[in-house]
């Protein structure tokens, strides 16, 4: 036995008063199911109205070149595995994609255009940054993202 | 839908420049919150687009089909 006595503890420490939760601008699945829809709308939900009508102008003008370029709506068919990733990118344009495809006569573009290959990059970069907002405006009502 | 197209003419350069405009304008909106920051990325991605597909497309030119 040692005459030492033990150290003592280390004093706990100061209470302080847990920071209260970041207040969350919305429903994150509600403005994810909005962004989708339309470009931009989801951020309007969270209530950014600019970045969201910037978003809508980005996006829509993407989409509306690609077309205006005949580039094609894809679907998936037999044999051809890509073009489920390809109707998956261009499926994240929302409402865009779903009413040209029923107004549209021509929703598979012009392969002899001058301009198909560009139509279909411009298409699938609109659903595909479509898909990216939907995720910003997720971690913005989440309160992740300020 | 062919309307703007026509506003648009089919030159390889032009769409591509427009590709990287519209492509730098998202990024910088989405990856920067300040008014600096965005301007700063716009320039950098819409330059490094543009510049690369040439430095691309020049190191290919020597290359027949």
């Amino acid at each position: 036995m040692s005459d030492k006595a033990s150290p003592l503890p280390p004093p706990p420490p100061p209470f302080t008063a847990p920071a209260p939760a970041p207040r969350r601008p919305g429903n994150p699945f509600l403005a994810a199911a909005l962004a989708w829809l339309f470009p931009g709308l989801g951020h309007a939900y969270v209530k950014r109205p600019k970045t969201a009508l910037l978003y809508a102008v980005i996006v829509t003008a993407t989409f509306l070149l690609g077309l205006s370029f005949e580039g094609r709506l894809y679907s998936p068919e037999p044999g051809q595995p890509l073009t489920i990733l390809a109707t998956f990118a261009v499926y994240g344009a929302g409402l865009l994609n779903i009413a040209v495809r029923f107004l549209s006569t021509n929703p598979n573009g012009s392969i002899l255009s001058v301009t198909y290959e560009y139509g279909c990059a411009f298409l699938l970069t609109a659903g595909l940054m479509n898909l990216l907002l939907m995720l910003d405006a997720y971690d913005i009502a989440v309160g992740r993202k300020r | 839908m062919t309307a703007l197209a026509s506003v648009l003419p089919a030159d390889h350069f032009l769409i591509m420049t427009v590709y990287a405009l519209l492509i730098s304008l998202f990024f910088a909106l989405l990856w920067r919150s300040g008014k600096r920051e965005r301007v700063a990325l716009f320039v950098k991605l819409f330059l490094a687009l543009v510049v690369g597909a040439l430095a691309v497309a020049w190191l290919m030119y020597p290359f027949p089909k």
